[in-house]
């Protein structure tokens, strides 16, 4: 008798405990589901503005592997064309060449080229440009700042900046001739004070 | 006007499958069977009609009516009209439709097959199936409408896209396309999206079932697991053939060699793999002894929302990814559609979490059940390392404000481990006993394969002392297949001795008797294929970029190449064709001549690397054109890889897929007959009872 009488006490805490672990999995696992529909939703916005596709371009400064700085602001009556590239993306290779081709083409009539490596290692970098033989300034996008200034959506991404500082167009995904020396011809045309 | 026929039935469809799922709601909840009787009727029209405008789509593209956008985006007149006929799932629009038809024709076969079996279920199977039907036909006919059609406002440079006429607009007929996007112009591509869809899309019936067991209160009875059991395999052996593809189409088209890059859109399609997988494990706790109830709605319920997640991701680029995919406003809608999922489905499975109680206990660490359970366990960690490095950019740059992105050797280190693990469970679990596992008995089981295997590691870890990473993935691999082998020794020798068949006989018989467990060996022999072609690209990859001059030859391992010379042609479906002429020697020995080549699409201005592969079932030489000199083809740029056992990646799908037929291949006599079951004590309860 005196087992009968005891079972509720022992019993009914256990119960009581199991019920609040429970409880608490649940919320946890709605407050799980919540904070990726969350996180998938500020995503979406993002993507939703898509690229910075018109007026001044966002300045940036870009340290090279090389040492040298550079400001797009300091650029100004010279057509720049920005690459976003990485080591580790396939399609980057695929223009590789032609973009550097391209630079060579044109280097001493005003046109600068300005290559951002995305989320990269240095030693992978490196390797890469020195397998394209790639003279024009190239430097790692620390912080991914410039990436997230430019809002770009993957790599390759080509900007047109136009002589005066506003972007004047954007190629997702590999150039191949002969965009970028079309492209770039119809920007040195454009007259600038 | 056929577009107009097409755009007219795909609306009514829509509506159908709306009405269907008020109907059997309505009827389901205040048990009504009329109502639910007329959304069957409702539902399994729906296929039929989505069928009209799915021939529409086909007929223009075959036609080629660039009045329609979708025709105009994704054909042109150099396409053969084979290649224009895949362009259905070429784009955005078509390949949205695709996927509703599909759906639909699940949801009508379940309907037909299963309408007397399942009575109680049945008003929610419809209810849950042709709401989600509803929302793909709904994002075709409102978001992305393949009857879209192209018009020319009066002064406007660019033409306007709409279905309806525009105020002053006139209709614009282009003369030509802009074709099919060349990089999908290969069998892989297409048929990866097919079947990736039938895999998809046909976890909405396991799902409908288990959310229908849910809101019925059914789920603690197991019906639902033993109807949905083939429809579950056939997603799932789809979705395999679908990964395979894709595979297969990186490594052929891609061009760097390899055939997977845990690219967010490749992990997209593997993560319901991975906990689909996990669930057609589980799912056989919960029928031989009623337990893991919790984990199999879990699992199912992930698996369906992963699905859909991957839908999400791919087709909004909320996580860049170098495949190029189209930006697209389906982003809310789905955001929307997989929230509801997700919130939806966890508010039903807590509300019954009650009735889920497992009906037995583990017994013993070693057991069958012990197994199964570390199984899926092992399957959600690996799905969660896959998720955790797909979402990281975004969380990262959420958090910390810089977007890092993890490659491939996260990947690699963080789910090799939990692979190795799995495959060697997957060799010895199917020794255990149900229960309790005397560890003696499984001492005896294992020491033949254990030592055979200890013997081919010996022999190939001398052979490739260079590689000495190699020879635990070696021996891994050699273990299961020698611990998989021995299990049907065993089987065809008992009927050997016990009846004096033949062994050939004996197998036959043997896998026919028992279809469900020598097939799931089948499957796991073909795993551990795959395995060891996995092993191959990564201990034993050689690759090399070497610029020769014509009569040169470049050398990578044994093998050498030398180039003889480039030859430029115009080719079939629009593009130049630069092909170079090789002759590949392995020590010295011609073995044949390879032609990589570079095809240049002239309307898309795209160029696209086809390599030249010498292939055998140790290795593939893989050659690359990747330049050329100005000087007439007089040098030419090659990237060589030498890939050791990728070709067991292939030959181990196979042997997946035939597998799964075997398992899953309907036979008269397979429903009664099972090897070993212990009866859950669910069967004997009263089926009345509802919660």
């Amino acid at each position: 008798m005196t087992d009968v009488a005891h079972e509720p006490i022992t019993e009914s805490p256990a119960v009581e405990k199991s019920g609040w672990y429970q409880a608490g999995g649940h919320v946890a696992a709605f407050a799980l589901v919540l904070a990726l529909l969350g996180l998938l939703a500020w995503g979406l916005v993002k993507v939703q503005r898509g690229q910075v596709k018109s007026g001044m371009a966002p300045d940036f400064t870009l340290l090279g592997f090389d040492g040298r700085k550079t400001t797009l602001s300091d650029l100004r009556g010279q057509v720049v064309v920005i690459n976003f590239w990485a080591s580790w993306c396939p399609p980057c290779r695929e223009e590789a060449a032609y973009l550097e081709q391209t630079w060579r083409k044109y280097q001493d009539q005003g046109v600068v080229f300005i290559g951002v490596d995305y989320v990269d290692t240095e030693k992978e970098a490196l390797a890469y440009i020195k397998e394209f033989d790639i003279t024009y300034l190239n430097g790692p996008d620390i912080g991914t700042r410039i990436s997230q200034a430019y809002n770009i959506q993957g790599v390759p991404e080509t900007f047109y900046v136009a002589k005066n500082g506003e972007l004047h167009g954007l190629k997702v995904g590999p150039l191949s001739p002969p965009e970028l020396d079309e492209k770039i011809d119809a920007l040195l045309a454009e007259s600038y004070p | 006007m056929l577009a107009d026929t097409g755009l007219v039935v795909l609306f009514i469809a829509f509506l159908l499958s709306l009405y269907a799922t008020l109907a059997s709601a309505f009827g389901g909840i205040r048990n009504q069977p009329a109502w639910v009787e007329s959304a069957r009727n409702a539902a399994v029209l729906v296929f039929p009609l989505l069928t009209i405008p799915v021939a529409v789509v086909l007929y223009a593209l075959y036609v080629m009516d660039f009045s329609l956008a979708y025709v105009y985006d994704v054909s042109n007149r150099a396409m053969s009209p084979f290649l224009r006929l895949t362009a259905l799932w070429g784009g955005q629009q078509g390949s949205v439709l695709f996927w509703a038809w599909i759906m639909s024709a699940f949801v009508m076969l379940v309907l037909l097959r299963k309408w007397y079996r399942d009575r109680e279920l049945m008003p929610y199977v419809i209810a849950i199936s042709m709401l989600t039907t509803a929302f793909f036909i709904g994002v075709v006919v409102f978001i992305t409408n393949p009857f879209t059609r192209l018009w020319h406002l009066p002064g406007a440079q660019e033409l306007t896209k709409s279905i309806f006429q525009p105020e002053g607009a006139m209709a614009f007929v282009p003369q030509d396309g802009q074709g099919l996007n060349p990089l999908l112009r290969h069998f892989g591509m297409i048929g990866h999206p097919p079947t990736t869809y039938i895999g998809f899309t046909g976890f909405v019936v396991p799902y409908a079932f288990a959310m229908a067991a849910l809101i019925t209160g059914k789920s603690r009875q197991d019906e639902w697991i033993r109807t949905t059991r083939r429809w579950t395999l056939v997603a799932w052996v789809f979705l395999s053939i679908g990964l395979v593809l894709g595979g297969r189409w990186a490594y052929d088209v891609l061009g760097w060699g390899g055939f997977w890059g845990w690219d967010p859109v490749e992990n997209a399609m593997f993560m319901p793999w991975l906990t689909g997988t996990a669930f057609l494990h589980s799912v056989m706790m919960t029928e031989k002894r009623g337990m893991l109830k919790k984990w199999n709605m879990i699992l199912i319920i992930l698996t369906y929302a992963l699905t859909l997640f991957g839908a999400f991701i791919t087709r909004t680029g909320v996580i860049s990814s170098v495949h190029a995919f189209t930006k697209s406003a389906l982003g809310p809608a789905f955001f929307a559609f997989i929230g509801l999922t997700f919130v939806g489905s966890l508010t039903l499975l807590f509300a019954r979490w009650e009735t889920l109680k497992s009906e037995h206990h583990l017994e013993s660490f070693l057991s069958r059940e012990a197994a199964f359970v570390l199984q899926n366990m092992l399957f959600l960690a690996i799905a969660f390392a896959v998720f955790w490095g797909t979402v990281f950019p975004l969380i990262s740059e959420l958090v910390t404000g810089t977007k890092i992105t993890v490659g491939p050797p996260y990947f690699k280190k963080v789910t090799g481990p939990l692979f190795f693990a799995l495959v060697l469970l997957m060799g010895v679990a199917p020794l255990f006993a149900w229960r309790k596992q005397a560890a003696r008995k499984l001492g005896r089981a294992m020491l033949a394969p254990f030592l055979g295997s200890l013997a081919v590691t010996a022999v190939w870890g001398y052979l490739h002392r260079m590689h000495p990473l190699s020879i635990g993935g070696l021996w891994l691999v050699s273990f299961v297949v020698l611990t998989v082998l021995a299990e049907f020794w065993k089987g065809v020798q008992a009927r050997t001795s016990s009846r004096g068949e033949n062994p050939l006989t004996a197998l036959g018989t043997l896998i026919r008797r028992n279809r469900r467990r020598y097939g799931g060996y089948i499957i796991h022999l073909g795993v551990v294929m795959i395995a060891l072609g996995v092993i191959g690209d990564t201990y034993f990859k050689q690759e090399t970029q070497t610029t020769v001059a014509r009569g040169e030859t470049l050398t990578i391992g044994d093998y050498s190449l030398r180039f003889e010379g480039l030859r430029e042609y115009p080719g079939s479906d629009g593009r130049d064709v630069v092909e170079a002429s090789t002759h590949l020697y392995k020590k010295g020995q011609h073995i044949r001549e390879l032609k990589p080549r570079r095809d240049f699409f002239i309307v898309q201005e795209q160029p696209v690397t086809v390599p030249g592969v010498y292939s055998t079932p140790g290795v593939d030489v893989y050659t690359m054109l990747v330049g050329w000199g100005a000087s007439g083809g007089q040098s030419a740029t090659f990237k060589v890889y030498v890939n050791s056992l990728i070709n067991w990646v292939w030959i181990g799908s196979l042997a997946l897929i035939l597998g799964t037929l075997v398992t899953a291949w309907p036979s008269k006599d397979s429903k009664r007959q099972a090897s070993y079951v212990l009866k859950p004590r669910s069967l004997g309860l009263d089926p009345a009872s509802g919660d």
